[in-house]
């Protein structure tokens, strides 16, 4: 337990604080509060629906969505008027749900700018704290491309290929998280990127995840299945209702929810969504 | 190049008529035959009416911008040498004039100022020179071919002016069997103010002969309007093999005129493609006539208009025999008040079965002021064909420039990767190093305006 409290007094990275956001009018968080700490890893769970890729997406700064309430800090700076490029470059990573396929825009290309983008920011940023400012040369990205491949067994091809054009589930996941490697940020959010990857290559990604992952790192995994939480070890599991955190605990949580489902849970806090309360009530 | 036109006083004509033609023909000390031919173009151009919007390729086009009797309907003819580098400096943003090539014809305004083509090619029969020259020492090819086959002198009004008043261009020949790998390269830069230009490309491959052409017109942004009306012909005999590349660089006061045909004989190949970056004004009519049996077409198009540019773009698939191909892809992007038409006719005529004919046309409008009109057209008198078009106007999408962000990949940066990504797949086509690099560093540039 001196772990953990070990873990408690560590800087927070996000503070997330009453938030509320919406879209296209529609209120879809309802107000959550959850601080993330550095060196920590953070499971969030909760049923199809209920606001945890709105989370992923308000964090990264999605146009989409309206903050209509709270506050996001990172690193203690407030950022919700910061552009999601901005965010990026402070060290915020996103591995979407739903990859983006973007025509005509090589993998190579496409991971050049964002590396040189990202790290050169991160080495400005170095240099203006007084430290050593390091940029990125070309060849050293083609380097660390290859060698990040390797280390998640993806062939040389996915680099020529456009942009998750024609990837399968399990290749872009495979993709985000070889970007996450690259990108090396200080703070990852990965939502169900364990959906769609075969037995093999959900270790091949977590031991990707766990390579990174650290004492500087914070992470929060969004999924459904406690198969995930096997390979990289949550300090706290929350579960998201209807737009709101409803609980949160240690690691056995998530393994009570595969037992016992949502039910339960909705019944005690989103009675209106849940078929049970719906059913006695009639 | 030696002078062969001594200093004459500057021109005062204002307008287009039958005088400035003598006077023209006149400067340039022209054979009587030509002299003939100018004027009886321009008696045809007189008794053809302008196009109205009535008329169908018109319709979207409106030409009240246009003072044609304010032009100078010629530029200085002075013929001076002057280096490669002078008049194309390094660095500029266009195709590099010095990497290698079969040959090279640099024009200003009217006058050649640079010409060569590899002696072992013309030892071969290869011809490769300004038009003026072909006239001098190959009159009975340029009698034959030019305006007579691909675009006759008759084709309409403004072709009847090119060939009243043509200045400039360039003429290949390539005899039969005779293959060209590496590409001819004409420059057509414009510098004098409101001087109307008259390019010409005329490239004839004889039977089994291959080629590869390169095009590229250019000026600076200047006050004062100028009118160009180019004709661009292209005829490919049986199993000729031609590559075809034209960039349009004009400044933003050029108003530009293009009327270009191919003609296919059996088992030919043209592979073409036109990118339009310049000008205020771009009509081009562009259009292969697939002749012979076999023949093949691919008909290629990058266009990016911003400001208040307009560029209008009739593609013409005209498929005359049998067993012939027309693949054809044009892609547009759009900026600022930007405006761009599009119009392709698949034509196939009767008899002319298992045609197989594509046609697709794909904008990209970046602007919410920007405006892009696509029309597919179909007139097919055949029955056992296959003939397919498509047509787009889209944005770009707010997923993907989010996508892009959330790497750390600055907005502007991200609209960049998008659009270089929506030509891609064109420039990907065209297998020319020099050209993609060209075609990439072009685009991002129109991006970033
Ligand atoms: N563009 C939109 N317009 C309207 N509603 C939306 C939009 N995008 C998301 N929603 C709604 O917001 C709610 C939360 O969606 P979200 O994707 O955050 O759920 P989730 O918890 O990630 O679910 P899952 O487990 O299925 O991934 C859903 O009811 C969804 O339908
Ligand atoms: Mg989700």
């Amino acid at each position: 337990m001196s772990e953990t409290t070990a873990t408690t007094t560590a800087a927070p990275m996000f503070e997330i604080e009453n938030l509320h956001a919406n879209i296209e009018d529609k209120e879809i968080l309802k107000g959550v509060n959850l601080t993330i700490r550095k060196g920590e890893i953070h499971a969030m769970m909760g049923p199809n629906g209920s606001g945890k890729s709105t989370l992923a997406y308000v964090l990264a700064g999605h146009p989409s969505y309206e903050v209509t309430e709270g506050v996001i800090r990172f690193n203690g700076e407030d950022i919700l008027e910061m552009a999601p490029d901005e965010r990026a470059r402070k060290g915020v990573f996103l591995a979407f749900q739903y990859p983006t396929v973007i025509p005509g825009v090589s993998m190579a290309n496409f991971l050049r700018m964002a590396v040189t983008s990202v790290r050169n920011a991160r080495a400005d940023a170095a240099a203006a704290d007084g430290g050593e400012a390091k940029r990125m040369a070309p060849r050293e990205f083609r380097r660390l491309m290859r060698e990040k491949m390797a280390l998640l067994k993806m062939d040389d091809s996915f680099a020529t290929r456009y942009l998750n054009e024609g990837f399968s589930g399990g290749e872009k996941k495979r993709a985000e998280i070889l970007q996450m490697a690259l990108l090396e940020p200080s703070m990852a959010i990965l939502d169900e990127t364990d959906s769609g990857l075969d037995i093999d290559a959900l270790r091949v990604v977590s031991e990707g995840v766990n390579a990174l992952a650290g004492p500087e790192m914070g992470i929060l995994l969004i999924t459904h299945y406690q198969r995930l939480l096997d390979h990289i070890k949550p300090d706290r599991v929350h579960i998201m209702m209807d737009g709101r955190i409803v609980q949160s605990a240690g690691p056995e949580l998530a393994l009570e929810l595969e037992a016992h489902g949502y039910e339960g849970l909705r019944a005690r806090f989103a009675p209106d969504l849940s078929p049970v309360v719906a059913a006695e009530r009639a | 190049m030696e002078a062969t036109l001594t200093d004459t006083p500057r021109s005062t004509l204002i307008g287009f008529s039958r005088d400035a033609v003598e006077e023209l023909s006149r400067r340039k000390a022209e054979p009587d035959w030509v002299l003939r031919a100018r004027l009886a173009a321009w008696d045809l151009y007189e008794s053809m009416p302008m196009p109205v919007r009535t008329d169908e390729e018109w319709r979207r086009t409106d030409l009240r911008g246009l003072k044609l009797d304010r032009q100078i309907p010629f530029a200085g003819l002075e013929r001076r040498g002057v280096g490669l580098a002078d008049l194309l400096p390094a660095g500029e943003g266009g195709l590099d004039p010095d990497v290698h090539r079969a040959g090279a014809v640099v024009q200003r305004d009217a006058a050649t100022v640079h010409a060569e083509v590899d002696p072992a090619l013309a030892a071969q029969g290869v011809v490769f020179a300004d038009l003026d020259t072909a006239v001098r020492e190959h009159p009975e090819l340029v009698r034959r071919f030019f305006m007579t086959e691909a675009v006759p002198v008759g084709f309409g009004k403004l072709e009847a002016l090119h060939a009243a008043f043509w200045q400039g261009g360039t003429f290949l020949y390539v005899p039969k069997g005779v293959r060209v790998e590496l590409p001819f390269r004409a420059f057509a830069v414009a510098t004098e103010p409101g001087a109307s230009l008259f390019a010409h490309t005329l490239v004839v491959l004889e039977e089994g002969a291959e080629a590869f052409v390169v095009d590229a017109y250019r000026s600076e942004t200047q006050e004062r309007q100028a009118f160009t009306s180019g004709v661009v012909e292209l005829i490919l005999r049986r199993d000729a093999k031609l590559r075809y590349v034209q960039v349009q660089e004009w400044g933003r006061h050029v108003w530009s005129f293009l009327t270009e045909r191919a003609v296919l004989a059996d088992d030919a190949t043209l592979n073409s493609l036109h990118v339009s970056l310049g000008s205020k004004f771009a009509k081009n009519s562009i259009g292969a006539h697939l002749r012979g049996e076999n023949s093949l077409a691919e008909m290629l198009g990058i266009f990016f208009a911003d400001g208040d540019q307009f560029m209008d773009h009739h593609t013409w698939q005209l498929h005359e025999s049998p067993f012939a191909t027309s693949d054809l892809e044009f892609k547009g992007a759009l900026k600022g008040k930007a405006r761009s038409v599009y119009s392709g006719m698949i034509k196939v005529e009767e008899g002319a079965q298992k045609t197989d004919a594509y046609q697709q046309n794909r904008n990209l409008v970046l602007s919410p002021t920007a405006r892009a009109d696509s029309i597919p057209n179909l007139e097919i008198a055949a029955n056992d064909v296959r003939c397919t078009h498509g047509a787009t106007v889209s944005q770009v999408e707010e997923e993907h420039l989010f996508y892009l962000q959330a790497r750390g990949i600055e907005r502007s940066e991200a609209q960049k990767l998008i659009v270089e990504g929506f030509f891609r797949p064109v420039i990907d086509r065209i297998p020319v190093a020099e050209i993609q690099d060209f075609l990439q560093a072009a685009i991002a540039h129109k991006v970033g305006i």
